[in-house]
């Protein structure tokens, strides 16, 4: 048996027959729909968008304490190059754009629209990280390493996880550009796209998040 | 139960006490209340040819009632405790004795400021494990650690405090009985936890006097301990 | 369906499954049900090793320094002899915590029963993510390899107690442990990456694959339990996984996370675990309390008593844990004016338990109690966490827990309600077995096994209270070198006694189980005459569990309803309308 087909079968419900007893004793069954309103796929990436939030929520809370009970922070002569942290912001940023229009397409069925949208984003992921990694290379050799007392460590640790989530994003989405070119997406079968574009979405939201508390003032 | 519990020695001991034991007239009467009546209904209501269950889903109003009781019990216990808590961790009363308690893997290094009253000077002197006080008077603790966590622990003072390295912790107790009292470190160390342990020595006027005078012979002569915190 | 006993006349098995190979079927298997059993056997041959290492422990406990028999094998530097070494001491009981909590209780009952009762009781074909389902059970067996293999490696196993206090557990000098501890990180980050995919499979298949009629309120409690407890897990877990990554880096990398000398800050660690571990604890007793809500309902025959308090409280749980974790920490230097704050937060939290608690008991009231097996571990397990929730009311009051904190005090209560679980374990599986392996478990030997662990288990854990009392300190390998203690000395003795009968105890079960396994009585489909929807499925359920989609009807404790005859009403039976008439007087 197919999964789920338990609740994908037909089923007449009986109305009327029975009257209800008070509270619990029964009556009909209410009318369910057979469809869920959010898919499984959906549905089990929002646990994991929150589980996410909840490894950030720790590494984040660590950090503001740090950062809380810290008289110089980041520490004495060192700044981050916020500059070019920006550009990259809108490197992601854009990529989230991109991956929208990615989105549209395969709900359009526009396959090569997809496919090409999705490579840009995923260029775009890339850039990002290898800025990023450009940027790290910058601070190794100014002397911030991860073993550079606690703001070297709060800084790596959450920029790293990040970092990580972003090429976990890149991987599963060449596997996803992979599987558009083999014409494998359609308005009705687009499932695998929509989730990755919706981990894409959280892994640049937050982006924002980390970058306003690590980077800005 | 209770009875086990170590003699007190302490100003906060009794305190502590008359709310373990306002905690076990509280828990015990609930535990009996349970017990007797689910014994009474496993027995009363138990299968009998003939018999059908009563056939209903709660009743509304006796819920509700256990759910406010033991709320109301709840709460009269939170305020009940909080003045004792504070009492205990929160207001050190001045006092002219203080000592610096700072633990290592797997020993208590006491160290008494001397007659000037201060730490960091030369009449500092440091003691392993043995920690004299005079009788009936408060003492400030200073709490530190040189490596990992330690507990320092006066069963007899019902006083627990965790020592945590990186930081100085401010505590208090005060002994009103002359005695001989052990100091078990209470939370793991290594290894060596078990069996890392000093003794509080617990002195009468003359006792806690003439120790004083045999550990800072040069003030002796002067005016002895008691003008410590005036100098 | 609409004769009685109807249901449990079917023995067709109507879905035809293609055959399987032996490795698609017993080892890879997607099949919710194989998945279940699997973690099922994988807790049970952790709990036999976690309960080798309490009975050593023991051993040393009541007779210190002496030589623990059977255990000259062990090598130096952990035991000499058979003599033990008290770092080895302290590294049973960080292992033995370790493997009862992670991969005892919450295999057993979020992995096997979760797996194995959720599609059932919902009425649902499988999971929603089957294949996710068999790579989450692949994921804790390695872990599991890993965390037994630590003791092998130079050095040991962790020894920093299983709350893994930094400093200590941060760098290798503090307890001469090195990989052995790195080896536990890593073992609990890839078993927490296990219990994800198994949360988010469980919250979703409770979300989405519910079969026709069964509403929210009509679901049985235990999936509510199960249902709670993955949110828990979903979100508690993430939390270990940040803090242990962060202790990995203190330990590898050079990082000062937890490291004065650096920086860095002790209590942060006590902080982020606690603040996963006070969930983590509700993780490990709301299904329990979830088996027990079936168990006390159906063998009382009779509804259980106010369902949705029962539902209400658990959710209210799984929201009050996340705001009491600093109840563990009032003496650990953290700001005192805190405690206070955590003490009422405490307070608060023993009110759902407390509506739990009388709410078994309304159940019983006015009932029909059949005394069997499960219906006897679970009032065990009622009257464990009694004791156990009214100990913890003593430590949640500050000033109490300033004096019995880190003492056997704790201890006490914390096996009254971690280890009461086991209670909820025997019942579940005394109750479901014949719905698992299609085969009764002998009732006897059941009832017996029940006495006899009744008995020892409070032997062994109602005295700890007095040492406690006494101020006997936790994590002591020998208290005898402490003068205040010695005069306590024979209730150790008293409770390893006990603790070793407990042990002993155990050998009725593990005969009754594979003797049942082998050569038990057939089971029927509904032997407990119950009314949630896995009965209705045949004993054991085929691949797609239902001969039919079961269409459900009312909530899940009609017992000696009104409408029929017998004194039980499936969900998913259909009255016709005279039932509804004769209802209505
Ligand atoms: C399943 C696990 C479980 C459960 C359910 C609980 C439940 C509770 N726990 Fe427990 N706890 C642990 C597992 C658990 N605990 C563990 C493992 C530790 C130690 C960790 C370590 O350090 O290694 C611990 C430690 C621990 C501490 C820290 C002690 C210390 O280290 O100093 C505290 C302090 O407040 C505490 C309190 C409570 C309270 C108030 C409850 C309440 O939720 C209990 C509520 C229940 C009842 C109260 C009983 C039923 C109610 C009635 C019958 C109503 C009538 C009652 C009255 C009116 C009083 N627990
Ligand atoms: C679920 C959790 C759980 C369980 C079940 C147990 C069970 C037991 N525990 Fe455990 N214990 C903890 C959790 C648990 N414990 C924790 C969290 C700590 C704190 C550690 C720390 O300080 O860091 C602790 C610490 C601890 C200590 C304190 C050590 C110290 O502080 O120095 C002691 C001492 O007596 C002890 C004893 C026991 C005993 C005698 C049992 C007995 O109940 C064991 C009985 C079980 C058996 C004998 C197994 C029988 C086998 C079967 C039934 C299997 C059948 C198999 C098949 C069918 C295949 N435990
Ligand atoms: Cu020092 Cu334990
Ligand atoms: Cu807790």
């Amino acid at each position: 048996m197919p999964r789920g087909a338990a609740v994908q079968q037909r089923i007449d419900y009986p109305t009327g027959q029975e009257t209800p007893v008070p509270s619990f004793g029964g009556g009909p069954p209410p009318p369910s729909s057979l469809r869920p309103p959010v898919s499984n796929a959906r549905l089990g990436m929002l646990m994991l968008i929150g589980a996410e939030t909840m490894l950030f929520t720790g590494l984040t809370g660590a950090y503001v304490m740090f950062r809380l009970g810290s008289v110089a922070w980041p520490s004495a002569h060192l700044y981050l190059p916020v500059g070019v942290t920006w550009i990259n912001t809108f490197v992601l940023l854009f990529s989230c754009y991109t991956m929208r229009g990615a989105l549209k397409a395969v709900r359009a069925d526009n396959q090569q629209g997809l496919v090409k949208r999705l490579s840009i984003t995923g260029l775009l992921g890339t850039a990002f990280l290898s800025i990023q990694g450009y940027e790290w290379s910058q601070l190794i050799r100014d002397g911030l390493t991860i073993s550079t007392g606690v703001y070297g460590a709060t800084f790596y640790t959450l920029i790293g996880c990040h970092a990580l989530h972003v090429f976990a994003a890149v991987i599963w989405l060449l596997v996803v550009i992979w599987l558009a070119r083999r014409g494998k997406f359609s308005v009705h079968n687009r499932v695998g796209v929509e989730i990755c574009g919706m981990y894409w979405y959280y892994v640049g939201a937050l982006w924002i998040v980390l970058f306003t508390l690590v980077y800005l003032n | 139960m209770l009875r086990w519990l170590p003699e007190d020695v302490s100003p906060y001991g009794p305190g502590i006490d008359a709310l373990f034991y306002f905690i076990y007239y509280i828990t015990a009467a609930a535990f009996i209340l349970v017990t007797v009546l689910m014994i009474w209904f496993l027995f009363k209501y138990r299968h009998q040819e003939g018999r059908r269950a009563v056939y209903s889903h709660g009743n509304t109003t006796l819920e509700l009632v256990w759910t406010v009781i033991p709320a109301l019990v709840f709460i009269s216990l939170g305020f009940a405790s909080r003045s004792k808590w504070d009492e205990i961790k929160i207001h050190i009363p001045d006092t002219d004795t203080v000592i610096q308690v700072t633990a290592k893997q797997f020993n208590w290094e006491i160290v008494y400021p001397g007659p000037d009253g201060k730490f960091n000077t030369e009449d500092d002197k440091q003691i392993d494990n043995d920690i004299h006080v005079p009788v009936g008077k408060p003492i400030r603790v200073i709490l530190k650690s040189r490596d990992v966590i330690h507990g320092f622990f006066l069963p007899n003072l019902r006083f627990k405090q965790d020592a945590v390295p990186g930081r100085e912790i401010n505590a208090w107790f005060q002994a009103n009985k002359p005695g001989k009292y052990e100091i078990p470190c209470s939370q793991l160390c290594g290894f060596g936890h078990s069996g890392m342990k000093g003794w509080l020595y617990v002195d009468g006027p003359e006792e806690y006097k003439k120790w004083y005078d045999a550990q800072w012979p040069q003030a002796a002569t002067a005016q002895g301990p008691a003008a410590e915190a005036h100098s | 369906m609409s004769e009685a006993g109807a249901v449990a006349a079917h023995d067709t098995h109507a879905a035809h499954h293609e055959e399987l190979g032996f490795i698609r079927t017993y080892i890879f298997s997607t099949d919710h049900k194989m998945i279940g059993r699997q973690f099922l056997f994988m807790s049970l041959v952790m709990l036999v090793f976690g309960g080798l290492m309490a009975m050593m422990m023991r051993w040393e406990l009541a007779w210190p320094e002496s030589q623990v028999p059977f255990t000259q094998w062990i090598p130096e530097p952990y035991m000499y002899d058979g003599h033990m070494d008290p770092a080895f001491y302290n590294s049973l009981f960080t292992m033995h915590a370790t493997l009862m909590i992670f991969f005892v209780v919450m295999p057993f009952m979020v992995g096997g029963f979760g797996n194995f009762l959720i599609p059932l009781m919902i009425g649902a074909g499988d999971m929603a993510f089957p294949t996710l389902n068999m790579i989450s059970f692949w994921t804790a067996v390695p872990a599991a390899i890993l965390i037994l293999y630590s003791f092998f490696v130079p050095g040991g196993a962790a020894a920093g107690g299983w709350t893994m206090y930094v400093p200590l557990s941060a760098k290798a000098q503090y307890t001469g442990v090195d990989w052995g501890v790195n080896l536990w990180i890593i073992s609990l980050i890839i078993l927490g990456v296990s219990s994800l995919m198994g949360a988010i499979n469980y919250i979703t298949t409770v979300v989405n694959m519910r079969a026709p009629g069964m509403s929210w309120f009509r679901m049985p409690l235990m999936i509510w339990s199960l249902f709670v407890t993955a949110v828990l897990l979903l979100l508690a877990l993430p939390v270990l996984t940040a803090a242990l990554a962060m202790l990995l880096f203190d330990r590898t990398m050079g990082t000062s996370f937890f490291l004065p000398e650096g920086g860095g800050e002790p209590l942060l660690w006590q902080h982020m675990f606690w603040f996963f571990g006070h969930p983590e604890v509700y993780i490990l007793v709301l299904p329990a309390m979830g088996v027990t809500s079936e168990i006390l309902s159906t063998f009382s025959r009779k509804p259980i008593f106010g369902y949705r308090a029962m539902a209400f409280s658990m959710i209210g749980l799984a929201f009050l844990s996340w705001i009491v974790w600093g109840h563990h920490m009032f003496v650990s230097g953290m700001n005192p004016a805190l405690g206070t704050a955590f003490m009422i937060s405490t307070m608060v939290i023993a009110v759902p338990s407390a509506i739990k608690t009388f709410n078994w008991l309304g159940t019983l009231w006015g009932g029909d109690i059949h005394f069997t097996s499960p219906m006897l571990f679970a009032l065990g397990f009622v009257s464990n966490f009694v004791i156990g929730g009214l100990s913890g009311i003593y430590m949640a009051s500050t000033p109490v827990d300033i004096f019995i904190h880190d003492t056997y005090f704790i201890v006490a209560h914390f096996h009254y309600v971690v280890a009461g679980i086991i209670f909820g374990m025997f019942a579940a599986l005394y109750y479901w077995f014949p719905k698992i392996f299609g085969r009764m478990m002998n009732e006897t030997l059941g009832k017996i096994h029940f006495a006899l662990t009744y008995i020892f288990f409070n032997g062994a854990f109602f005295p700890m209270h007095f040492l406690g009392v006494a101020g006997h300190m936790r994590r002591i390998y020998n208290p005898m070198q402490y003068e205040f203690l010695q005069p306590m000395q024979w209730w150790n003795v008293f409770i390893t006694m006990s603790a070793f009968c407990l042990f002993v105890s155990q050998f009725v079960f593990i005969f009754n189980f594979f003797w049942s396994l082998v050569a038990g009585k057939k089971a029927e489909r509904n032997p407990w005459q119950a009314n949630t929807l896995e009965w209705t499925a045949p004993s054991p359920p085929g691949h797609g569990n239902f001969d039919v989609t079961p269409t459900v009807y009312r909530g899940p404790y009609e017992y000696s309803s009104p409408l029929v005859k017998e004194d039980w009403l499936p969900q998913d039976r259909r009255l016709g309308p005279e039932a509804a008439v004769a209802g209505h007087h």
